[in-house]
């Protein structure tokens, strides 16, 4: 059984009463432990994809399973409690909230799954230290670089423990160095941690690093390549 | 961590926040300091009718609140008062002597009620000796002295040592009258009281009658107010025969009036917070509005409706519990100050006075106003937050992320 499962999606906006067709009969399974990028141009839908497996949005047709589970039926208060368990979200502006330390940011999460305060203190710091912010944890996020506060992200969207990570134009705001050594984290947590990663991006430098790259145009999957065949094709 | 979240949210835009927590402070303050001043008029006005001459409680015969004959005096009422007079609760106890008559002087004549009383114990049930300004408070040796108001004194041109006729019934029914002669002037806070009202000694009053020593009010001055409820039952039950009153039968109209003032004064302040209402909702929604993109990431990552809406609530409390309780600090402080050192009204002096009010004026604000006012900020808090509490909840994750 896959670990997430896109069973003819569509979605459907409207705006300005204009239907606009953001995904279109999408069709996708995503195994445990792969490293996979949804990549394509600007209104292509990545992100819409990407925020109906979160179950940010509901589909308004087809089926999304998660483990076997059937999210496009939940209510909303039931989808939230699903998202904590089950989904690691890392977001391309960071999004850490700005009053709290990295550690706090880290915490917060495991308090909103009700861990004791001493469990949840030692998890935040050895997962920011897995992020290598061991140093940090005390800074704010308005002291801390762009990749930092990346890093704190990634360590946020662990710290639930989740089944996978989402993580949307991660990469965006960060400089190449940055944004590599993001990647490199990323890949060690795939690789060491067995950790799920669902990427949104048009980030060359994430679409190299990628196992598996899924490409979509108009709403529709134009391509779906393992790294391999992409490096075959490279060639 | 919510609660510290909460309270690192509010001081997230400080100027934002400090406006809006000085506007309640001062409100407050404002409102609590005008409430004070009110009640302490009416309390003032309170005290002084009890000093002045209606003590704490009284008692009469029962046909005598019908028709205020002399005939209509208390039996044995010289022993009720030495026996109310043994209960350590009563401070001291005056039996008067009450006749409505005339009073005539060479130019003019008025219609007054005659109180005979016994000057050493109504010095400790009233004050009235301590309202007079020319003489004494019978301390002369001369036959019949009379303390009258100032006001009556210049109706009836009279001077310090004027004479004065008065003229009224007898036990007996017929017509009395005698010489008297002013031996002090008072000047009380109500003019219709010095206008309608004098005093004699009642030992005076039985000559001129050739009655026996009777008396037809006994005036109760308690050691506190506390007391008053707890005596005043036991009276009634002993003298059932008798008509016994506390000071709220007697002047209805006071107790009345006092409470339809602190409902007006709730009233007063619940507007005051109604006007604040708007101002924490302001502020709330200017400062959720300028959240939106974070609540959607506290949503998405599994933050449950409820704990947002709690997030909010606890925000808008905290940040108005904090500027009430400044507010009823400096306002408690401010009455606290003033309760001791009074305010001077005595330009207002003539107005006041027509209304039996006093023109030092002490601020009074009883605790329980405290709690009430507690209740309506909680009550406000909550109010106010809800608008922008439901407005976030229904806030959509994957719209609210990309909100800039």
């Amino acid at each position: 059984m896959a670990l997430i499962e896109v069973k003819n999606v569509s979605k459907i906006y409207n705006t300005n009463s204009v239907p606009v067709n953001a995904l279109r009969n999408i069709d996708l399974k995503i195994e445990k432990e792969e490293f996979t990028a949804i990549v394509g141009p600007s209104g292509s839908g990545k992100t819409t994809l990407l925020n109906m497996i979160g179950g940010l949005d509901n589909p308004t047709s087809g089926v999304i399973m998660i483990g076997g589970t059937d999210i496009s039926t939940f209510k909303t208060d039931a989808m939230i409690n699903f998202r904590l368990q089950n989904i690691g979200f890392v977001f391309q502006a960071y999004n850490l909230i700005p009053v709290f330390t990295a550690k706090e940011n880290v915490e917060f999460i495991m308090l909103l799954q009700g861990e004791s305060k001493e469990k949840r203190e030692a998890e935040a710091v050895n997962l920011l230290k897995a992020v290598d912010l061991g140093d940090k944890i005390d800074k704010k996020p308005t002291e801390l670089s762009g990749g930092e506060q990346q890093r704190v992200a990634v360590a946020r969207a662990l710290a639930s423990k989740p089944s996978f990570v989402l993580a949307d134009e991660p990469t965006a705001n960060l400089d190449s160095v940055t944004a590599n050594n993001l990647l490199d984290l990323m890949e060690k947590l795939n690789e060491v941690n067995k950790m799920t990663f669902v990427f949104s991006t048009h980030d060359s430098r994430v679409i190299e690093r990628a196992h598996r790259v899924v490409t979509l145009r108009d709403g529709q999957i134009d391509s779906d390549k393992k790294q391999n065949e992409l490096a075959v094709k490279k060639q | 961590m919510l609660l510290a979240l909460a309270w690192k949210n509010i001081w997230r835009n400080k100027k934002r926040s400090l406006i809006i927590l000085t506007a309640i402070a001062l409100g407050l303050w404002a409102g609590l300091f005008s409430v004070s001043i009110s009640i302490g008029v009416w309390e003032a006005t309170i005290n002084s009718t009890i000093d002045r001459n209606l003590s704490h409680i009284q008692i009469h015969k029962k046909e005598f609140k019908e028709e205020k004959l002399i005939s209509n005096y208390i039996p044995n009422g010289n022993t009720i008062a030495d026996e109310i007079r043994k209960d350590k609760r009563v401070k001291e106890v005056s039996g008067r002597v009450l006749i409505e008559g005339m009073a005539s002087s060479p130019t003019s004549s008025s219609g007054v009620n005659i109180i005979g009383i016994n000057p050493e114990n109504e010095k400790e049930v009233t004050s009235i000796s301590s309202y007079i300004q020319e003489g004494k408070f019978f301390e002369t040796k001369k036959r019949n002295p009379v303390l009258i108001g100032k006001k009556l004194a210049d109706k009836l041109g009279l001077k310090m040592g004027s004479k004065i006729v008065l003229t009224f019934q007898n036990i007996d029914t017929t017509l009395t009258f005698a010489a008297f002669r002013i031996a002090g002037i008072f000047k009380t806070e109500s003019t219709n009281f010095d206008q309608s009202h004098l005093f004699v000694k009642k030992s005076d009053l039985y000559k001129t009658m050739e009655s026996e020593p009777i008396i037809s009010e006994i005036a109760i001055r308690l050691n506190s107010s506390d007391d008053l409820d707890s005596v005043y039952s036991k009276l009634k039950l002993d003298y059932s025969s008798l008509a016994v009153e506390t000071w709220k039968q007697l002047a209805p109209e006071l107790e009345f009036t006092y409470e339809m003032l602190i409902l007006e004064l709730e009233i007063f302040l619940g507007i005051i917070l109604a006007a604040l209402l708007f101002g924490i909702t302001n502020t709330m929604l200017m400062s959720v509005m300028d959240r939106i993109r974070e609540f959607g990431v506290l949503m998405a990552v599994g933050m449950k409706r409820v704990r947002v809406f709690f997030l909010i609530l606890i925000e808008t409390f905290v940040l108005s519990i904090f500027g009430g309780i400044i507010g009823m600090l400096l306002g408690g402080i401010t009455v606290w100050y003033l309760s001791d050192k009074g305010i001077d009204l005595s330009i207002f002096a003539e107005g006041l006075n027509a209304y039996g009010m006093p023109t030092q004026m002490y601020p009074v604000l009883p605790l329980y106003f405290y709690f009430v006012l507690i209740v309506m900020i909680i009550i406000t808090a909550i109010i106010a937050a809800i608008y922008p509490s439901i407005k976030t909840i229904k806030l959509m994750p994957a719209k609210a992320i990309r909100t800039y």
